[in-house]
């Protein structure tokens, strides 16, 4: 069984000629702002299986009851991996993240219950993930539509300004 | 022109706003409107009407009627009534030739009545049926509404907002204050939502002004709020939209100085105008006649009151002159006068309660359609619910007086008394076929001041009743609506792979695939092509859908699934699959990998991933097998390097042996590429020696610049879709959607070894051996051009001037120097060298039929 380590981010390893670049599919639409936080190299991990097995010091989203993702900084992916339990995915690479302050802007972008977070529905038409924090929101999506989705919040936000 | 300062009024005398109207400066205050400042800078005549161009004033003075409706800074329609002036606003009448008081369209007023009338243009304009786009230009520049500025482009902004409330109030009149105030007492979470711009209230929230829609299904309620548009989701929705005061149908009912109580009020209270010199009131109900006191206090004599509940006239009939109110006549009676206040009682405003799936049903007594039967998260309040002081039911119409002109029953579209009688002569005896023909309640008033009265005259018409007529369907939205609030943000959800950016700054053109954008080429797609051929090409194949299937049943999940084998195959070894629908129909294609012995890795086509997912899913979950799936297509990017020179290029990055022996064609291999852990699959759909690289999204642009930077004196170049569309027509490898469609089986597109009828099942099994029963009706073949030229897409393939096919794929191959295509042809020319003509430019070509690929038939180059 292969351990699919082509899917892991921090398994790639600077050596000899080599140093490869971890980019972020929000950094060109993000460049120079402040408003909006880039989380996309959060380490993000989705477990299958018995999620009420999980037992780790982190942030765990249980997606339906037998899914969930483990939200996690970057350097603890590769021990996180080995100690989750169920079919183990690293997704770092397939979603983006942003963190965005109010909650006007997710009434902009989403038609989700904002009382009832964490969810899963559409922002800006796109299926995503959304948690919330007070009057912070963070947001994640596929990473295919990350420039798209970046585009959308930056408009949106100025459009409250 | 104002009166002395009154109690209540709106405007902020010590606060002048100036804005231009037809070629003046207009000078009003703070709280007015651009309506209630024309009025009081003397202007009475507010536009002309949509067919005869006649003079129309401040009918109902509150946004219903069509009355007052021109173009604001560039935006037609917009009802001056209730628009607040703004500082330089620009205002142009609109729907006229000259001014409103010299429009020269005003001829077909004159003139046009006799061979106008009611449908007209359906009668006299169809023949010859080739002038009709004449015609329509011609009824389009002299009738209708306002003009858009075709060359516009956005000028305002215009945002969606989605709202949740526990209780959201429609209308911020009396009963809808009351109700949202209990509401938020009880503790509730309330929104009142209110178009002409109600106060705030320390309770609840007040959104105004706002106006609701329409009410859809799950309680949504889309509220117009100028710039954004709240959609609201509420558990309960109150409607107070109150009543609307109707219109009486009397000969000269449209004239200039006919007015509805609530003009009247709005003029004398909030903005301190005196409406005329000597008015005659006509009521149906109280209401009507209470306007006397409030004109009298304005200093208007009031001559005339008319109550119809005690006594109504015969005869009732406005005169007039240049399109202005003159007199009035009452049973033989003319009295002179500038100012008719008319009111035919008031209609509870049910639109949106209809909407929502109320009954309505006529009260005959009372004269009004009323809702009930409301569904159980809908309550009406107030006026709305028909809560209203006893009023007369007005006579469907009035007998008239010599010179009194017509009677129109709905003034946005012009239709009159005559125009409704006639249509109803003509058969259109029914409310929803007469509304359709004379188009009476469907314009911009939305049936608010023709609804009622339309049905009591077909009702007298048809010597019946207005219950037995009934009412039309009341549809969304209640109040016009600009379509860019509607559309909201112009965004267009986008995938990009992760080295997308590079692609650009390469000057790529770009190119739609469903959601994907695409490299089309970077250059010029003969040369990329033809240096995959002769060196090392790349390209980005990202988007390709790409699953992981896990699990102790995975084997058994994809035989179940294609109806090729997997379960025999070597662990880091490749299979080509065609996907099939239940009915044997090509669904998709790709690889297989197996990856381990309960894992296999499967490869989509770029824009059927998702079909394809969802396909893995829906037969997970039927069959209940130990098997996950798992949707790895952004995680993943993927480029592809194909040539000869490909290996050359790969043993610099890779840490694997890269001959032909450490990999060979259709292996699957782990290794790093330039520090990049990677699944390496040795295919080659463009048919020269290949591999390519699957690893995390991340790093799509570094190895991207890693192949061209340590490619680059191997004259490696980036190649687009194009040039890879090329490539594989060369090697016959079909694309799914291009060369198949939704009736094609792999059978006849000619890949039976894919079908292994001998497994015990599969998804499209028992059509697979219809098709292999009932005999082959076309086969997908290859075919070349005899003479160079390059056959349509889609083209005709012709035998005997009967069709025998189509072309699905055509191209010049800069590598073959001929033109070659794929086509669906009938059975009997399935065979090598068969001659068949293609229709191209109108003539026809000749070409030879091939089944074996057009490059490297022997697969020598993939396998070196």
């Amino acid at each position: 069984m292969s351990e699919l380590h082509f899917l892991s981010p921090d398994r790639a390893r600077s050596e000899d000629l080599f140093a490869p670049r971890f980019a972020s599919p929000l950094a060109r639409v993000l460049a120079g702002t402040t408003s909006v936080l880039d989380l996309s190299q959060l380490g993000k991990i989705e477990v299958r299986g018995d999620v009420d097995a999980i037992d780790v010091e982190a942030e765990v989203v249980r997606i339906t009851p037998r899914r969930a993702l483990v939200l996690c900084p970057y350097e603890q992916c590769a021990e996180l991996r080995a100690r989750l339990p169920g079919l183990v995915i690293d997704m770092t690479g397939a979603l983006a993240g942003l963190e965005l302050e109010g909650e006007q802007a997710m009434r902009r972008l989403t038609d989700l219950d904002l009382e009832g977070l964490p969810a899963a529905g559409k922002v800006a038409e796109v299926p995503a993930l959304v948690l919330r924090d007070g009057s912070r929101f963070r947001i994640f999506f596929p990473q295919e539509f990350a420039h798209y989705v970046g585009e959308v919040v930056l408009d949106v936000l100025e459009g409250i300004e | 022109m104002r009166l002395p300062e009154q109690l209540n009024e709106r405007i902020d005398r010590s606060r002048p706003v100036r804005f231009f109207f037809a070629g003046r400066v207009v000078e009003g205050f703070e709280g007015d409107t651009i309506g209630s400042a024309l009025f009081a800078s003397g202007q009475r005549v507010f536009s002309r009407s949509f067919k005869y161009h006649r003079r129309r004033g401040l009918l109902c003075c509150s946004g219903g009627c069509p009355n007052c409706m021109m173009r604001v800074d560039g935006v037609p329609n917009v009802r001056v009534c209730t628009e607040p002036v703004r500082e330089g606003a620009h205002v142009h009448a609109q729907n006229v030739l000259g001014s409103l008081e010299h429009d020269l369209l005003a001829a077909v007023d004159h003139f046009g009545g006799p061979f106008t009338p009611v449908g007209f243009y359906y009668r006299t304009m169809i023949r010859p049926r080739s002038l009709w786009p004449l015609y329509e230009r011609f009824l389009r520049n002299v009738a209708g509404l306002g003009r858009l500025d075709k060359h516009a482009g956005r000028t305002r902004r215009f945002d969606t907002e989605h709202r949740r409330t526990e209780v959201l109030v429609i209308g911020g009149g009396r009963s809808g204050r009351e109700a949202a105030r209990s509401a938020a007492a009880a503790g509730r979470q309330v929104v009142l939502v209110d178009e002409r711009g109600a106060p705030a209230d320390g309770a609840f929230e007040v959104l105004a002004p706002a106006r609701a829609i329409g009410i859809y299904e799950g309680g949504l309620v889309p509220v117009d709020a100028g710039n954004v548009l709240y959609r609201f989701r509420a558990e309960r929705i109150v409607v107070a939209t109150g009543a609307l005061e109707q219109p009486l149908l009397f000969p000269g009912n449209d004239l200039v100085g006919v007015h509805l109580p609530g003009a009247v009020r709005r003029l004398v209270d909030e903005w301190s105008i005196k409406p005329g010199e000597r008015a005659v009131i006509v009521s149906a109900d109280e209401r009507g006649l209470a306007v006397a006191d409030k004109l009298e206090r304005a200093g208007t004599s009031v001559v005339e009151r008319i109550d119809l509940r005690s006594a109504p006239p015969r005869q009732l009939a406005a005169r007039g002159s240049r399109g202005r109110l003159r007199s009035v006549v009452v049973d033989g009676r003319e009295i002179e006068c500038d100012l008719l206040v008319m009111s035919g009682g008031r209609q509870p405003a049910y639109s949106l309660l209809a909407q929502a799936g109320a009954r309505v049903e006529y009260d005959a007594e009372r004269g009004i359609f009323v809702p009930s039967d409301l569904p159980s998260n809908v309550e009406a309040v107030g006026s709305a619910a028909g809560e209203q002081e006893p009023a007369a039911v007005p006579a469907a119409t009035f007998e008239g007086a010599e010179g009194a002109g017509r009677c129109f029953v709905c003034v946005c579209e012009d239709v009159t008394e005559k125009d409704v009688k006639r249509a109803i002569a003509e058969g259109f005896d029914s409310i929803e076929l007469g509304k359709r023909y004379t188009t009476v309640t469907m314009g911009p008033c939305q049936g608010r001041l023709c609804h009622v009265p339309s049905i009591r005259l077909f009702a007298r018409e048809n010597e019946t009743d207005e219950k037995a007529i009934g009412t039309t369907t009341a549809r969304p939205p209640w109040a016009p609506v600009s379509l860019g609030l509607l559309a909201g943000r112009g965004h267009e959800p986008t995938k990009r792979t992760s080295i997308h950016h590079r692609h650009e700054e390469a000057g790529a053109t770009m190119m739609w695939t469903g959601f994907w954008r695409r490299a089309h080429s970077y250059e010029h797609a003969a040369n990329e092509a033809l240096n995959v051929h002769r060196g090392v090409g790349v390209i980005d194949v990202s988007t390709l859908g790409k699953l992981l299937v896990q699990g102790p049943d995975a084997a058994r999940f994809l035989e179940l699934l294609y109806p090729n084998r997997f379960g025999d195959m070597k662990v880091g070894r490749i299979r080509y699959g065609v996907l099939g629908t239940d009915a044997g129909r090509i669904m998709d294609d790709g690889t297989i990998a197996r990856l381990g012995e309960d894992q296999y890795y499967v490869t989509t086509t770029s824009t059927g991933a998702d079909t394809v997912i969802e396909w893995f899913e829906w037969w997970n979950a039927v069959w209940g097998l130990d098997v996950e799936t798992v949707n790895l297509t952004g995680a993943l990017a993927a480029v592809n390097v194909a040539g000869p020179r490909s290996r050359e290029l790969l043993g610099r990055l890779a840490q694997i042996d890269t001959s032909n022996e450490g990999i060979s064609y259709l292996d699957a291999k782990e290794t790093y590429v330039a520090g990049v852990p990677c699944l390496i699959l040795r295919i080659g759909f463009v048919g020269e020696l290949g591999y390519e690289l699957h690893f995390a999204s991340p790093y799509g642009e570094y190895l991207w610049d890693a192949l061209l930077e340590y490619g680059a004196d191997l004259g490696i170049r980036p190649f687009g879709l194009e040039p890879q569309r090329i490539l594989r027509l060369e090697k016959m490898h079909i694309l799914v959607g291009q060369d198949t469609d939704s009736e094609s089986n792999v059978l006849e597109a000619g890949m039976p070894w894919i079908a292994k009828l001998d497994k015990e099942d599969f998804v499209g099994k028992w059509a697979l051996e219809h098709v292999q029963e009932r005999g082959f009706r076309e086969q997908l073949v290859g075919f070349e051009m005899t003479d160079g030229v390059v056959p349509a897409e889609g083209g005709q393939i012709v035998l005997g001037g009967r069709p025998a096919g189509r072309v699905t794929s055509s191209r010049l191959s800069p590598q073959l120097g001929r033109a070659i295509g794929m086509a669906w042809v009938r059975p009997e020319l399935a065979h090598e060298g068969a001659e068949i003509d293609i229709k191209v430019n109108g003539g026809f070509a000749r070409a030879c039929v091939r089944l074996k690929p057009f490059f490297d038939p022997e697969g020598e180059r993939l396998r070196s």
